[in-house]
Parts: structure tokens; sequence; C-alpha cells
């Protein structure tokens, strides 16, 4: 098994909705940025792997045979994986195995999606069985904050505690060049918010975004040549659950929980909450935060209201989460778990300028999608495994 | 349901499902409304085809004409920002006949590529490989490719290779209005069919029950999720359940079937170890807030009249509380 | 350093759904799961040593978004590693072998399935194609094997009736093939009989959309010899996708699928396919198997109607290939199910002591994406 490690990143200007690209410009201007950031040519590259969300998001089905001319695709594999919301980082493990195999050198991973273009919560309500449940589907959302409404019973993950994770999330993006929503809000504001799926309310919910990210992902042959700050991927998977399985358990996430025992037992990580310098995690609703906070060990099943509370999770805390403003800045779905990858790999070479967490070696990425049933875990770090 | 076991029986038997169902299709319609970004080659050539011209992009590294203008040199990759004019003639390159029509593979005059487009005024027998077209431009443009309706034959000017810069180009069309309609006819298979018959016949519920875990599983499946072991025995579920989870929907959105504010509930059938998405009702949202609980128990409130068999029949379920 | 990996990866077990033009009494989780337990029923394997699962099928097919979440039960995915990837499974199978040539899995289960009969493979098609320049026209996967078809009968001053004794020669032996549905089959006569769908093509020259699902079991060097005593070891691997705009590329050729084979050649160590006992292709047209054969290094430019007329010395899709029965999704991972099925001699088709094979898949419209995997026992 070779190492693979992240030799560049990129992001667009993302926003609620750009009318200067289509798609396919708008993962170009990623894919340029990330090739930049790599010192590296299309030329150099030998596959890519476009992530996105579901087809019906962009009108366009298999949409990587239409981008492949604005990803220097011709004639090199490309491949598309899609995994829901947290596509990015399934494909991001897809182009890390290509790698580690010896399949090949250098793997362009971009991720997208153009959310302005359609009505979204239909499009994301054919998730569920069209015999099922599909007429009663509200997207996702309905079903988040159903379960949210669950754990505040069960774990005290109260509409105030999620609301802090709204506050830091907003106040974070402030300090992010690539988020579009520079908005601050307080627990009130967060609170007083109109429902939309109570408990969910607008200010817990991440806005609607174009953007794309691209991450060029090299082998440890490879990596000199191209870099003296690599930032290395010390684990990643992506676990699935059965949706309608018998008894599943809503409370805490068994995926997330299984991604996240493999992964930290590749990294050596046995104290979550003391070996990570920095999170980011993929909160498409405040509430997936405080979730997380639990499913990957940071705190004790029931303990995320008082861990937000304490301020660890802040920037100035022992575990800074979302520095970037997780999905609190932009939310282009397809492209949202690629961008926690892309930013956890500027934490740790130490360049997030503004919302980089002083020091930060070692980096916990997590990505989710469905209905909370797709669930992946990444470590990212300065040094090798 | 004798008639639904025997069939069931039989797949096992046999392996195979060969037994054909009794049950017609789902007829199932996705239909989406967008507004698709065009990019800027494309949003000058849809604008430009108002004022009769077709506009190709140059890369500035292979150099060759991209004729529709696309905003990257699919070949070596370059973003290729020069826009040009080119004829609006030129010679046919290929033709195929489809359920669509005539379509033609068309090489303008200074073009370095083929565009596709409809061929008018033709039958296959009419046509050759090498011969000239000529753009039939619509009466009124609305900003589509189809501005040009297509290309026929007649009239169609010799050749001329003179490819111009794009000068005064008009206001871009940055967006078009688009729909997707997708329609399916979803097989109900041997389970699914079972389950909707006996509710359309006797507002009966049915799932089915895992020979290891032995949880009845609602809607059935012929494999247990979490065993993958093969579901062995019909059960009845009862129409009565508890609330797993709920949420107060206030969202409107595109698509939507209740009219807010109503109740997303994910319900727990007595007798069941799965899920059934659906709403509850016959309770006021405020109250509902306060009132309901995972663990509410709720009872269906079946439709007046026939029922068809789909979840729908229930209209909604009502919360059932002690006091 | 190519390939090195992904030589110690076996396919060890396969299993499909027979091809029918229509499952109408079963939905698409009766079929993968059908496929999943005959794979594992002849592996030696149970689902508890699976460690992860690819999958490969189509929203817009399906008729629901991220149509993976919802199988995954189906599948044996439960609690696993999985990844969609939406593309024929030969990309799925690729994935698989790149997991377990990593070192980071041992076994892994790919399927790949499709239901054509529930929706329409034209628009599965057509949306494929950007909405501005090609899909208003009418553009769709139809016309595109019509361009190609017409193209390469005139690049290579060729009769159309080349094309029709390519889909006898391949319905004949899907006859003879028990996993797929099919009555009679036509002759040469009755192909040109049927109507023009896409000229120069008539119907019978297009691959029929069929229903089906199928399931690989892919394992490790050490797996495989513990569970297998004939496992079929993949060589090489190579893929490569043509650029978008059909009215753009080589349309008398396929110059991916060229591509894809050179890779997958060169991972393999061979010079191209010289020794290879059989070929499974997957092509949307008579006309664009012909130019798979060419791609392959199998026929000269122009030359491949002649391995129907004069012979062949690798036997060509003894399964009969995807002409007669196209599962859309599925139809690459088929063609590697079938191959590895014929090399361990585990079918009733395919030529007598066959060592090696190619196997070929193929996505998009006009066939844009390609991908060959070889093999050997
Ligand atoms: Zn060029
Ligand atoms: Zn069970």
């Amino acid at each position: 098994m070779r190492d693979v490690a992240i030799v560049g990143t990129g992001q667009t200007k993302h926003a609620r909705r750009r009318t200067d690209v289509s798609q396919a410009g708008l993962v170009r201007e990623a894919v340029d940025a990330a090739l930049e950031d790599a010192c590296l040519t299309f030329a150099d590259i030998d596959s890519v792997v476009v992530a996105s969300g579901p087809a019906l998001f962009g009108a366009v089905n298999q949409p990587e045979k239409w981008l492949v001319d604005a990803l220097g695709g011709h004639m090199k594999p490309v491949v598309r994986i899609t995994s829901g919301g947290g596509t990015g980082l399934a494909g991001a493990l897809a182009a890390m195995n290509q790698v580690s195999s010896g399949f090949v050198e250098r793997v362009l991973v971009v991720a997208y999606d153009k959310l302005s273009e359609g009505a979204l919560q239909y499009q994301i309500s054919t998730l569920y069985d069209p015999f099922w449940g599909r007429e009663f589907a509200v997207g996702i959302m309905g079903f988040a904050a159903a379960y949210w409404r669950a754990r505040i019973d069960a774990l005290g993950h109260t509409e105030e505690a999620a609301a802090l994770v709204s506050v830091k999330n907003h106040r974070n993006a402030m300090r992010n060049p690539y988020a579009h929503v520079k908005k601050e809000v307080t627990v009130e504001d967060v609170l007083a918010s109109r429902p939309l799926a109570w408990p969910i309310k607008l200010l817990d919910v991440p806005p609607i975004s174009d953007g794309a990210c691209a991450v060029i992902l090299a082998s440890e042959d490879a990596v000199p040549s191209i870099t003296s700050t690599p930032a290395w991927i010390r684990g990643m998977a992506y676990y699935g659950e059965a949706d309608n399985a018998a008894n599943r358990f809503m409370l805490q996430s068994v995926p997330l929980q299984l991604a996240a025992q493999r992964v930290y037992k590749r990294a050596g990580i046995v104290n979550p909450r003391r070996q990570f310098d920095v999170a980011e995690l993929q909160e498409p609703y405040t509430n997936f935060e405080l979730s997380y906070y639990e499913g990957l060990g940071l705190c004790r099943s029931g303990e995320a209201a008082d861990l937000i509370a304490s301020g660890a999770t802040e920037m100035e805390g022992d575990i800074p989460c979302n520095p970037s403003g997780g999905c609190m800045g932009a939310n282009p779905i397809g492209a949202t778990a690629l961008i926690r990858l892309a930013e956890a790999a500027l934490q740790v070479t130490d360049k997030a300028g503004e919302r980089q967490v002083p020091g930060a070696r070692t980096a916990l990425v997590q990505a989710g999608g469905g209905w909370a049933n797709l669930r992946g875990v990444a470590v990212v770090g300065a040094d090798r495994n | 349901m004798d008639r639904t076991t025997s069939a069931s029986m039989e797949m096992r038997s046999e392996g195979l499902g060969t037994t054909p169902s009794e049950h017609p299709a789902f007829a199932g319609r996705i239909e989406l409304p967008y507004k698709l970004t065009t990019g800027r080659a494309a949003s000058v050539f849809l604008a430009e085809l108002a004022s009769r011209r077709i506009v190709g992009s140059r890369c500035p590294s292979c150099a060759r004409v991209l004729v529709p203008a696309q905003d990257f040199c699919a070949e070596c990759g370059t973003a290729a920002e020069e826009l040009v004019v080119v004829a609006s003639a030129g010679s046919l390159s290929g033709f195929t006949e489809t359920a669509a029509g005539v379509l033609g593979l068309i090489r303008l005059d200074g073009a370095s590529t083929d565009l596709v487009h409809r061929i008018l005024d033709a039958g296959l027998a009419d046509l050759q490989v090498g011969q000239r077209v000529a753009a039939r431009w619509a009466e009124e443009a609305q900003g589509s490719v189809l501005d040009i309706v297509g290309f026929a034959a007649d009239d169609a000017p010799a050749a001329s290779e003179e490819v111009r810069p794009l000068s005064d180009p008009s206001d871009p069309v940055i967006e078009q209005p688009y729909r997707l309609r997708l329609d399916y006819q979803h097989a109900y298979g041997p389970y699914y069919g079972r389950l909707f018959d006996e509710i359309a016949t006797s507002r009966r519920i049915q799932g089915v029950r895992c020979p290891r875990c032995e949880c009845v599983l609602v809607p059935p499946r012929e494999y247990c999720d979490t065993c993958f072991v093969r579901t062995a025995e019909w059960v009845d579920v009862a129409d009565t359940g508890v609330i797993k989870a709920f949420s107060i929907i206030h969202l409107e959105f595109v698509g939507q079937v209740r009219e807010p504010p109503y109740i997303y509930a994910e319900i727990v059938l007595d007798g069941a170890a799965t899920r059934l998405i659906h709403t509850v009702g016959g309770i006021e949202v405020e109250e509902a807030m306060e009132r309901l609980h995972p663990g509410t128990a709720v009872r269906a409130v079946w439709k007046d009249g026939e029922p068809v068999g789909t979840l729908e029949d229930i209209v909604y379920f009502e919360p059932v509380f002690d006091d | 350093m190519f390939g090195r990996a992904i030589n110690r990866v076996a396919v060890v077990a396969s299993a499909q759904t027979k091809l029918r033009d229509a499952w109408s009494n079963r939905q698409h989780v009766d079929l993968i799961s059908e496929a999943v337990v005959g794979a594992l029923k002849g592996s030696g394997l149970r689902i508890e040593d699976v460690d992860f699962v690819i999958d490969c099928g189509s929203d817009i097919l399906d008729g629901r978004s991220i149509s993976n979440c919802g199988f995954l039960g189906a599948m044996g995915a439960h609690h696993k590693e999985e990844s969609r990837v939406e593309e024929d499974g030969l990309w799925g199978a690729l994935y698989g072998a790149t997991k377990i040539g990593s070192g980071s899995a041992e076994v892994g289960l790919v399927l790949a399935y499709s239901k054509p009969s529930e929706s329409d493979v034209s628009a599965f098609y057509a949306t494929q194609c950007e909405p501005f320049y090609q899909r208003p026209v009418g553009f769709d996967h139809a016309a595109a094997c019509g361009f190609q078809a017409q193209s390469y009968l005139a690049s290579h001053s060729l009769s159309e009736e080349v094309f029709a004794d390519v889909v006898a020669h391949d319905w004949a032996l899907a006859a003879a093939n028990s996993a797929v549905e099919l009555e009679t089959a036509p002759t040469a006569g009755d192909v040109r009989a049927s109507s023009r769908v896409a000229a120069p093509l008539h119907e019978l020259e297009l691959s029929r959309p069929v229903d089906g699902a199928v399931a690989v079991v892919l394992a490790s060097k050490r797996v495989a010899q513990r569970v297998c005593t004939d496992p079929v070891w993949i060589t090489g691997i190579g893929t490569a996708m043509d650029q978008h705009s059909f009215a753009m590329r080589e349309r008398d050729s396929l110059p991916a699928c060229a591509a894809a084979a050179e890779a997958a050649y060169r991972r393999a160590g061979m010079d191209g396919p010289e020794g290879a006992s059989l070929a499974e292709l997957s092509a949307s047209s008579a006309a664009t198997q012909l130019m798979v054969l060419e791609a392959l290094g199998l026929a000269d430019p122009g030359g491949a109607a002649r391995l129907y007329s004069e012979g062949s010395d690798v036997a060509l899709n003894p399964s009969g290939g995807s002409l007669p029965a196209d599962p859309i999704m599925a139809t690459g991972l088929v063609r590697l199910s079938e191959a590895a099925l014929q090399l361990s001699g585990r079918v009733g088709h395919g030529p007598e002591g066959a060592s090696s094979a190619i196997v070929h898949g193929a996505g998009g419209v006009g066939m844009q994406n390609h991908c060959v995997f070889t093999l050997e026992v």
C-alpha cells in the first residue's frame, strides 16, 4: 500500500448563483486553481475522478461526459462517483485507491454542484422510494429535523446548542475568502429565525450554492517532485447503512462510527479529542455537527451540547471544528465534502490564511449523505503514518 | 392472500421469480424546472443567432476553430476564449435518420469541427456526404440553437473559408429555461405487489419476518438488510404504531404534495421493526410541538371509499393520547 | 510500477440474473440480490467476508436519486464500505481492483444492474448530452450510432451488408447462452429486414436493451488461492474517455477504446492482443462492434468484418456480447463475468482450453468512454 498525499487544492468563488459560468466552467475554475497550487499542468494528470450530486441537480445525466473537455480529461481515465452529500469524499477515496494501488501516480479529483440551476428540495425528495413515502418527503430536511427532534429528547441536543453551531460557523466563515455567506448571527437570531422543518429553522440551514472544489492526489513516489509540503492522507473510509433496516439506530450513526474506527485504527488515533488539532465536518444542518461530535468521539454520547457550550470547538478551543465555517459559508452539496478535505489539507500545511489553526498538524474530516446512512471519515496530516 | 403466497413460494422453489406479477406497473413521473447557465461561449453563440451569425471559438494552442463555440478545446484542454464568426453554410460530413428526423453533421466554412443539426426538406436518398448546405433561420429568435431551424441544400452559397472576428456582440443569453420530464413504469415485484394488494383489498398492512433476527420488515423485501438471509414468512402488522421521529413542515417548495404546515413523521407500526414514511394529522401544529414525542402512539386514519393500494389510502396517522 | 498491485487481484466468482426484455414482475432490488447471492454461492465466501461493495446503476434509469442509497440492503452492503460508480459496471470492477490492489481490502463485491424496461433508454442517453447545442436538435445515442455506421462504411468502402453478419453471429451465440432469454436468433436476412431506426442501421443492428443484474466477487491473491482452485487473474486494466461533442470526435474509429486497450496491454506487459483466447465486447451497434475490434488491435482498420466472414483466431463474444443483450449499466460487468466463467471452464460456451481474455466495456453517447481488462488463468 503506497501512501497518498494531497499536493494541490482549489476552490471556486462559491455563490448563491453563478451566471458567469456553466457547470463545465465552474469545475474548470476549481481545477485551474488546484493545478496552479500544485504547479502542475493537465499533462501531469494521469486520471480524473468527478464527484457530484444526483444527475437531477443539473439536468445532465453522467455529467462527467460533458465536463471532460473542461477537465483536460481527453483520452484519460475519467469516472464519476456519486454518493449523495458526501460524494466529494467518496470521490477522493476512489482516487486514493487508484494511486495507492499503483494504477496511476497523480489523480485530479473534482467535485461540484450548481444547485441554483433547479428546484433543490423536489430533486432531493426523489431519494425516496416512489412507492414508499416520496410523496411526503421534504428533501432530506423533514427527515433530518425529525431525528434532531428525537435527539433533543434523548441526547439533549437542544435548539440552543444547535444555534451555537450556527453562530460559530457563521463567525468562522467571515474569515474564509471562499465563503459566500458572510453574516454574523446570534443565538437569539437563530432561535427566532423562520421555522422550515421545525426544529430546523432558517439559520440552522446552510445556503444553497454553486461551487466546485478540486484536489490533486499523488503517490509517495510522485510527491517529492511536486511539493515539500504535502498533506498526507492517513486514512479514509466511506460506509453505508441500509436505510430501512430493522431497528436502525437513528440517535447515533453506526456507519459514521464504523468509518471512524477504521480510519482511526490506521492513523493510530486513540484519543481523537487530544490527537486532532482541527476538524472539518460536513454539517448540512447545525444539529448534525452536534451528532458528529459524539459519533467521531470528540465527546461522549449526550455531551455534544456541553462541548459546543464549552467553547472547545471554537477557533480558540482545543478542538476547533469548521474553521472554514463549514457548510454555513457555502454548500454546493456535491463539492462540500471535498471542500472539507481541501480545508483540512490547508490546515495541516499551514496554508489556511486567516482561518489557520496555529500549528495544526493532524486534521479530522467527516462527510455524509443520503438519509444519514452514507458516512465518510478521513484523517489528514503533515506527517505520514 | 393465498394467491400471492403461492407466487412467492414458487419463486423460492425455482430460485428465479418467473411468475408474472398480477400488478400493472406503477406510473411514476419526475418533472423538474431548471434555469441552466449557458457559460461564456454558448451564451454568445446563442445570442448571435438572432443576428444570424454563427459563432465559434478559436483555440489559442492548437488554432482550431471550434463550432459551435466551446469554452474549452477538448483535445488540448486549453480555454478557447477568442470568439469568431464563421459562415452559415458548409458541407455535409454525415447524416442519419432517426425518430427525431434527418440529422446531419455539418462542417461550416471556416470551422475545424463538425456540428450536429437538423437537415430540412430532404430524405436520405437526396443527401450525399460533401454536399453544400446552409442554415435556415427561424422567423423569430428565441435564444436557442433552434433559432437555426436546420440546414438545407437549396441555395447554399459556394464555399468561403473566411473567419471574421466577432464585432459588436449582442447581450449574451446567460441562462436558458429547461424542463426535464422523465416517465417510469416501476415494477411492483412480488413483495410490494402483495403489500399494496392487501392494502387495496383489505386495508391490511403486511410485512415479512426474517428467520434469523425475527424482525418484521415493512415494506416487505426478499432479503433482511442486516442478516442478508431470505425472509421467510408473511406477517400482518397493525395500522397502529408509534412515532419514531417527526418534524413540522413549514417550508414550501416546487413539487410539494401537501400544503404546509403539516407534520412529517416516520412511524413504526406495531409488530414491525422498520419505518413507514407518512404524516401525522388530527392535531394542530402548535399542540403537536408540545405533545408529540418519539414514542407517541398513533393510528392510521384511512381514506373513505375504496382504497387503491398506495400509502395515500391512509390520510394521515392521528395521535392516540393516554389522557 | 503500473499494474504491479492489480496483478494480485482475481475474479473468484460471479453470477447474473437472466437477461431479458423486461423483468416486469421484479424490482431492482430483487434482481440485485439474486445476482449477489448467486455470486457468493459459487465463491466459498459469505457476505461477512465481503469487505466492500461497489455498485453501478443509473439514477436516471432507476427514477430515483442516489438510488444506491435505497438498495444497500439488497446489495449486502449494510454496514460495509460502499460507493456508487455511475458508469458501466466494468468501471466498478476497476474501482474494486484498485481497492484490493492498494492492500486496503481483500474481498470486494462489484455489482451492476439496469431495468431499462421501466424507463426510456433514449432519454437516458439524450440527457447525457449538454443541453444547449445537442439536446434541442434531437441528437441522441441512436443518431450517434447511425453517424458512426455511415462513416465507418464510407471510410472503408464497405457495404452495409457486413453489419447483419455481425448481428447474426452474436445473436446465435446468445441464443445458445442460457443467461440470455432469447427464443430464436434472427438470421442476417431478418436483421436486414428489420426497420431502419438510425440509418444506415436497422433496429437489430443496434444493441437490445434488457433488464438484468450481475455481481462479481474480486479477491486478493491470498484469499483467491484459498477459496478458489481456478482464480482468474486481472493482468491489465486501461480506461480512456473521448471528448464530449460527438460531432467533434472521430466517427469511423474509437480512439478512446484504442487508448484504453493500449493502457491495459501496457499494464499487463503485453504488446497487443496476440495470444488472447477470447474477447468479450460491449458495443451499441454492429458498426461500433467492428470499430471496437479494430481499436483493440484484433483487426486492422476496416478489417474487422473479415473476422466474421473468414473466421477469427480469438473467440469473439462467446456469450453473445452486448448486441443481443445490453443491460446498459451492467453490460461491461457481464462481459467480465462471462469471460471469467469461460476461462475457468464453468460455462458451456467459450473456446476450449482458453487461458486469456480481453474484456471491453463502454459508456456514453456514441461510446464516449471505454474500459479494457485483460484476464488470464
Ligand atoms: Zn486546442
Ligand atoms: Zn434479519
